[in-house]
């Protein structure tokens, strides 16, 4: 009986060995990013057309992703999507593989819009993977004038009539930008007179709010809003009459990239995904799904939902960047003062 | 008898290490955090300094305490208004309508408050039940604009922390001994005379452990403020909430949070040196 317990306690210590030994023999990536961010089909596709099982490995927040890239030293991850922000630190860590984009045939789809961002200012990393650009969005019955740019939403008929969203580091940039300054401006004296100006804007607010800001504007609280991309399209789902506006002044957004971390154990196979996803017709699967902006300039005319396509006319845009403290300080202070005049 | 005594200590050490553990240590590692700096992007960085106490005394930052000052005194002058009364005279009533009240009151408390406040959304806002009806009854013609602004506030403050002052008050009226109001009827006092000195007097102590259970919550809740006002103005509760979660400055959110805990002690301490009393009466 001993014996027999042996045996089977060997055995099933053998079998787990041998199915590792055996998907370690076929090809397989593991794609390390958040939740729901492919296409179940776009997935199969790949796996279809190159043989390699994709191993989806879900992170909820970015600073979650970056402590498990230190910990394995830029390995055990082939491909990962992340914020701007903290690829920037990723890059400085070393944790970031130096792209050849000879491997990539799609490279040159990518949108020049989203290249070249603080994060990676000569595209040498990453290929951005979708983008969430805050918007003007109004009712033009509800309003006489015709909005063009953040400045129009300091006009005096606007009064109590405004709903924004509470990023308050999008906020002054965009103050920032009507003031011909730069969207992520460091000097403190600029940024003093961003505090000032924002003043002026307190009376023409409604609500500040984060959730579901599109709301005031389908039942009528508020007559203009400036929503992120997901309200954007919620908002324009319900009413299709809502003008959207991208502002003259250029475009403040946040970049999501896609990484081949530095110690990638399948690296070719990373590479063979990328460019997977940088062909058009994947690319505008992909962005359909997530709902984010299209980045890939190729797959524009393929996308269903065309109010994820920027307009040609737009050329610029800055994300917000990793600033010093002291400057992040100094815009919290205008955004807490800015807050409180608002009532 | 020994034996019962270690018993009884075994009995209460999970407590204690339940209080330190839970309650004591993460006051402590605030109080640590308080004196931190913040580290670019996000993070801490243990370096000893006194800026986020010197930061609370910036003009921008005061005000949120004494809007959070105002608020709360608002809020706890209607709730007395509405609360007392309500309370007084539910110890009132008859047996079988005081268990009947107390199920009324208990009931909201069966739904989410979060879920009650996007009710009186629904009720406040420019299309909503309140315009429909004052509109229909021809006592308004535009719309008010209710939704977003303080009276908004004070209504979800009022309507959240009214029940903690009629339970308070009711509780209080209940112990309360009729016979003396009806003796001093009895020796000539005026209704309203026989109320003031005898049964305003006794329920006082319900009334005032009353006010301290609407006044110290009604500083730091931040969320109707934000779901009922438009976030527009700036508590003390929510510039806290805003420091940890979008400011990435922990250590001035605790600092700020210190202060607090510091200033509703005090009041705490006040009520009882006004009051005499050696614990929340009414409740305890």
């Amino acid at each position: 009986m001993k014996k027999l317990l042996v045996c089977a306690l060997c055995a099933a210590m053998v079998v787990p060995a041998l199915s590792v030994s055996v998907s370690a023999d076929s090809k397989e990536l593991v794609l390390y990013t958040w939740e729901n961010m492919f296409p179940q089909e776009v997935l199969d596709g790949f796996e279809e057309e190159t043989g390699i099982k994709v191993v989806y490995s879900n992170f909820d927040t970015d600073e979650n992703m970056l402590e498990k890239l230190s910990m394995a030293k830029g390995g055990d991850y082939d491909i990962v999507v992340a914020d701007d922000y903290i690829i920037e630190t990723a890059i400085q860590e070393g944790l970031v593989e130096k792209l050849d984009t000879s491997k990539l045939s799609g490279w040159d789809n990518i949108n020049p819009l989203y290249q070249g961002q603080f994060y990676d200012p000569n595209d040498e990393y990453t290929a951005p993977y979708g983008a969430g650009i805050p918007l003007i969005v109004y009712d033009p019955d509800m309003v006489d004038i015709d909005i063009k740019g953040y400045g129009d939403l300091w006009d005096e008929s606007l009064e109590d009539s405004i709903a924004l969203t509470a990023n308050y580091r999008v906020i002054n940039g965009i103050t920032n930008l009507v003031l011909g300054q730069d969207f992520n401006d460091q000097n403190l004296d600029d940024i003093a007179k961003t505090g000032e100006k924002l003043l002026e804007l307190a009376p023409n607010v409604r609500l500040i709010q984060d959730d579901n800001t599109q709301d005031s504007l389908l039942n009528g609280e508020a007559s203009v809003a400036f929503l992120y991309t997901s309200q954007v399209t919620a908002a324009l789902q319900e009413n299709p009459d809502l003008k959207v506006v991208y502002p003259e002044e250029g475009l403040g957004f946040g970049v999501m990239g896609m990484f081949i971390p530095s110690e990638a154990p399948d690296k070719d196979e990373a590479y063979q995904f990328m460019d997977y996803i940088l062909q058009p017709e994947n690319a505008a699967k992909c962005f359909d799904y997530i709902g984010y902006y299209c980045t890939n300039k190729a797959a524009d005319s393929l996308l269903e939902n065309q109010n994820l396509v920027v307009p040609d006319s737009v050329t610029e845009g800055s994300a917000v960047e990793n600033i010093s403290t002291e400057a992040e300080e100094a815009y919290n202070k205008n955004w807490t003062e800015f807050k409180a005049a608002c009532d | 008898m020994k034996k019962q005594k270690s018993g009884s200590v075994w009995m209460i050490l999970p407590l204690y290490i339940f209080t330190l553990v839970f309650v004591a240590g993460p006051l402590i590692y605030m109080v640590a955090l308080s004196f931190a700096q913040p580290k670019a992007g996000h993070g801490v960085e243990w370096i000893f300094t006194l800026d986020n106490y010197r930061k609370i005394l910036d003009p921008v930052y005061m005000k949120t305490f004494t809007g959070s000052f105002q608020l709360a005194v608002t809020s706890t002058i209607i709730i007395c208004l509405i609360g007392y009364p309500f309370g007084y005279f539910m110890a009132k009533l008859s047996d079988k309508w005081k268990k009947r009240a107390m199920i009324f009151l208990m009931l909201p408390f069966w739904v989410n408050s979060l879920i009650r406040l996007y009710g009186w959304m629904i009720i406040l806002q420019t299309k909503g039940l309140l315009n429909h009806v004052l509109k229909s009854l021809g006592l308004i013609e535009k719309p008010l604009r209710i939704l977003y602004s303080y009276p908004a506030i004070v209504v979800g403050m009022t309507y959240v922390l009214v029940p903690f002052m009629i339970l308070s008050v009711y509780s209080s009226a209940e112990k309360l001994d009729w016979s003396l109001v009806e003796a001093a009827r009895d020796l000539g006092a005026s209704p309203m005379k026989a109320f003031w000195t005898i049964s305003f007097k006794l329920t006082l102590p319900g009334l005032l452990s009353g006010v301290i259970l609407t006044f110290i919550p009604s500083m730091g809740l931040f969320f109707i403020a934000d779901i009922l006002g438009g976030n527009k103005i700036v508590l003390v509760g929510s510039l806290i909430q805003e420091q940890m979660t979008k400011g990435n400055n922990w250590p001035f959110a605790a600092a700020l949070a210190v202060v607090l805990m510091i200033l509703t002690t005090l009041m705490i301490m006040l009520y009882r040196k006004v009051t005499n009393a050696k614990e929340l009466e009414g409740v305890g």
